[in-house]
């Protein structure tokens, strides 16, 4: 029992839970508000890697270090915003795909800071509770990622929710009614993509060591497929997505097929992204809102 | 002063196959209104056309060129015909096309893994010869690169603007039904315009290929670049394309000579924003 | 009460070229309800456009005088003019997609008070404060669906107006809003209008294809062709006026 608690099958739910929260926040973005959010690694990324340095390389204390990492993603987060927010869905798309490359390179080549593929550790947990420590560790995530939940389907029942919609259906319009959506878009994506960073700061916690890897384009990829499949406009679409999608491979294929370990290691990560690859298409072209979603989109 | 030659000659060296691909790109994003992340991989995929004529059936490189550029010409092809024309026939908007592409480029980029594997292969060619031009050693390879870069973009420039096949393009981008009604056949323009643009992607990946090493991230490493130099550029403007392009590699060639490239990709993602926004103030 | 008027100084906007708004100097608001006519193309939605700077002007000066101040309007933005009290219904039908008759209401009736991205408990408060007044809106204009969504156009055109009106304006641009609307609607919007600008002193400009209308509820009628005011007067003189016989009605019309 206690292997378990404390063993890899743990540390695979707190990942998910990570990405859950990451997919219900892209919704809030995209499903919700109608922000292309490319670069939810660049987000989450700065996050995991400003709290590593930090605390590594700085020693500074980890409940800080967590909220000047959260709070720095929101910063980078509100001036991008600021200069990109106002184009067109395409080029929105394309600059935060940008950014978040540029997040990638700067772990990569900034070894002075990051360490660079050699790897910034070690990220210990939030707390120490001997062989309990994952699993206490898996609860926080979950609670987390519950209230992130929990807020996503109040905020779309409230007025602000009503007006992040009425953004996303037909911006000129809502402007012409007085609502400063410039300013909403704004603070509504800094604030979004602020928790993104925070789950990265979480993330370094379960994972421990990082390395450039964990924020390339890939992580944004299965982000937004876990998104699109499960249903974009639904709360709960980003959790049934990321269960069907991450659920299925890194927990249920791994645990329950038996694959030799070569070619677990090297195969399985390159057919599960191909495999997102051809589903996001499929899903697009066939069930556009996704498993939870409506007939038509 | 041999700062600034060093730039500008080793930027419009490595410009060369960019320009290739934005000009393929340009013509896909001008005809069907989207961008065609996927098209990254028409680039990779006449890279490892090239391994398999030059490496493994020890084809000589300039003879390899050939097969090569079409293949990929024919993989476009394929893609339109069987990924993005049904969608497009199924209703799915320009914002989701894009996404899509994404799926497809992820897609094929793992088939690509899966066949070849994560090595890197290197494209086999007899030694270089070398010239010095303004005290920049440039290698006949990438001679034949300037060469074909200019050739086909001054034969893509007169393609558009002085054919038959040209104005069937501008007249099917700019309003479809027009243009059927007007007799044009959508599906046989479209077919020629998209084996253009992958000859073009193929070729920019085969010379990428030639002048580092191959690698399943070829294109997907260059599409951001691609995308922003298009965009820049104006889309389906080949001089737009080619003049970005060539600043797009004049300001990278630079900035690594001066510091690290990590800066370079900065400024050219401020650069790109600073430019929509200012094409946006205008309007 | 203080008259809401707009002051347009020297205001022009071309498109690739052609000239479609070109006005040395007008003053709207002084007559309550007023009419604005003129021939299609003529840039009646054009200048409407350039006052709530949907489209900006190539050069010139728009004041705004509610209750006596004098705001330059010039360079502000569309939000902050409809904040204002100056807001345009649209002439092409505009909608949101996802929300019903009732949450567009709710859309309009909400302040930035309640628009906080913390405030995720304030729906039940804003519905209790704003009950009567959709109530109120809902009866007076029936609807097929209160609480879905708008099912015909001519429903798309009265809620974009109810949407407006909601606001509040001080100055109401309306954008041709008969179009599309049953006989008894445009009754009862026309009714509105003509209550509103007397109880609240709102100013309405009205551009209208529909001329007995314009007669009917304008004090005042301009006359727009080819971008600039050519006249203004009583609807009695404008209807006798030769000019306007000419450009737009057909002589045999007068």
């Amino acid at each position: 029992m206690v292997q378990f608690l404390s063993g890899y099958v743990m540390y695979t739910f707190s990942s998910i839970v990570v990405y859950i929260a990451l997919a219900t926040l892209l919704h809030l973005q995209f499903g919700v508000t109608g922000i292309v959010n490319f670069g939810v690694v660049g987000f989450f990324g700065l996050g995991m890697y400003a709290f590593g340095v930090f605390l590594i390389q700085y020693h500074i204390p980890y409940i800080i270090a967590m909220l000047l990492a959260t709070v720095l993603t929101g910063v980078v987060a509100l001036g991008l915003g600021r200069v990109i927010l106002q184009l067109d869905s395409q080029s929105i798309l394309v600059a935060t795909l940008a950014i978040a490359t540029v997040v990638e390179d700067l772990a990569t080549s900034e070894k002075w800071l990051t360490k660079g593929v050699i790897g910034l550790g070690t990220v210990p947990f939030p707390f120490d509770l001997g062989p309990y420590s994952q699993v206490a560790y898996f609860l926080l995530a979950l609670v987390l990622t519950i209230l992130i939940v929990i807020y996503a389907y109040r905020v779309e029942s409230s007025p602000y929710g009503r007006l992040l919609l009425s953004i996303r259906d037909n911006e000129p319009l809502a402007q012409s009614l007085g609502k400063s959506t410039s300013r909403q878009k704004l603070f509504f994506f800094a604030i979004t993509s602020a928790l993104m960073g925070l789950f990265g700061t979480l993330h370094a916690s379960n994972v421990h060591f990082l390395v450039p890897r964990m924020v390339s384009p890939g992580v944004t990829f299965t982000v937004w497929i876990a998104l699109i499949l499960g249903g974009r406009k639904k709360v709960l679409g980003g959790l049934i997505g990321t269960l069907a999608t991450i659920g299925l491979f890194d927990f249920v294929i791994e645990t329950f097929v038996p694959i030799p370990a070569s070619a677990q290691s090297q195969l399985m990560p390159v057919i599960k992204l191909w495999i997102y690859g051809l589903a996001l298409m499929l899903v697009l072209m066939y069930r556009p809102s996704g498993i939870l979603g409506e007939k038509k989109l | 002063m041999s700062f600034i030659t060093d730039a500008l000659i080793l930027g419009i060296i490595q410009a060369a196959p960019l320009v290739l691909a934005a000009v393929g790109f340009t013509l896909i994003f001008y005809l069907n209104g989207f961008i065609n992340v996927a098209y990254s991989e028409t680039i990779t995929v006449g890279a490892y056309f090239a391994i398999v004529f030059n490496s493994m059936l020890r084809l000589n490189f300039y003879l390899a060129i050939i097969p090569s550029a079409l293949l990929s010409g024919v993989i476009s092809v394929v893609t339109y015909l069987v990924v993005f024309r049904p969608a497009f026939r199924r209703g799915v908007e320009s914002t989701e096309m894009i996404i899509l592409s994404v799926g497809l480029s992820f897609f094929l980029r793992y088939s690509l893994r899966l066949i070849f594997g994560s090595d890197l292969y290197s494209l086999d060619i007899v030694s270089p010869t070398s010239v010095r031009i303004f005290g920049v050693g440039i290698t006949n390879i990438q001679l034949t690169a300037l060469v074909l870069v200019a050739v086909i973009s001054v034969a893509l420039y007169l393609f558009i603007y002085r054919t038959n096949y040209g104005e069937m393009m501008r007249g099917l981008a700019n309003n479809e039904v027009l243009a059927m009604v007007s007799g044009i056949n959508p599906v046989r323009v479209s077919v020629l315009i998209w084996f253009i643009a992958g000859v073009a992607g193929g070729l920019a990946g085969l010379f990428y290929g030639v002048f580092s090493f191959v690698s399943t991230l070829l294109g997907w490493k260059l599409i951001l670049i691609v995308i922003m130099v298009t965009i820049v550029g104006g889309i389906g403007q080949v001089r737009g394309a080619l003049i970005a392009s060539i600043g797009a590699g004049i300001i990278t060639a630079a900035v690594t000579l001066l510091t690290k490239p990590l800066y370079g990709e900065v400024i050219l993602l401020l650069t790109f924003i600073g430019v929509l926004r200012l094409k946006k103030s205008r309007r | 009460m203080a008259e809401k008027k707009i002051h347009i100084k020297n205001v022009a906007k071309s498109f690739g070229g052609r000239t479609v708004v070109n006005i040395a100097d007008l003053t709207l608001g002084t007559h309550g309800i007023e009419g604005l006519i003129g021939p299609n193309g003529a840039g009646k939605t054009t200048l409407m456009n350039l006052i709530t700077h949907r489209l900006k002007m190539d050069h010139g000066q728009v004041v705004y005088y509610p209750n006596g101040e004098e705001l330059d309007i010039t360079s502000r933005s569309m939000d902050e003019i409809a904040r204002l009290g100056i807001v345009k219904t649209n002439q092409i039908i505009q909608d949101f997609e996802s929300l019903s008759i009732t949450d567009s209401l709710l859309l309009s009736l909400s302040t930035t008070k309640y628009e906080q991205f913390y405030r995720i408990f304030s729906e039940g408060r804003l519905r209790d404060e704003t009950k009567e007044q959709i109530a109120a809106y809902l009866d007076y204009f029936r609807f097929t669906d209160p609480n879905g969504h708008a099912l015909s156009a001519g429903e798309k055109k009265l809620l974009d107006i109810i949407r407006c009106l909601a606001l509040k304006p001080k100055f109401l641009l309306m954008d041709e809003p008969t179009a599309g609307l049953p006989e008894d609607q445009t009754i009862k919007v026309m009714d509105l209008m003509k209550r509103k600008t007397k109880e609240e002193g709102m100013s309405i400009l009205i551009v209208e294809h529909d001329l007995d209308l314009i007669w009917n509820v304008s004090e005042l009628v301009y006359f727009m062709a080819e971008g600039e005011i050519l006249i203004q007067g009583t609807p009695e003189e404008i209807r006798k006026d030769r000019t306007v016989a000419v450009k737009y009605m057909g002589v045999s019309y007068v």
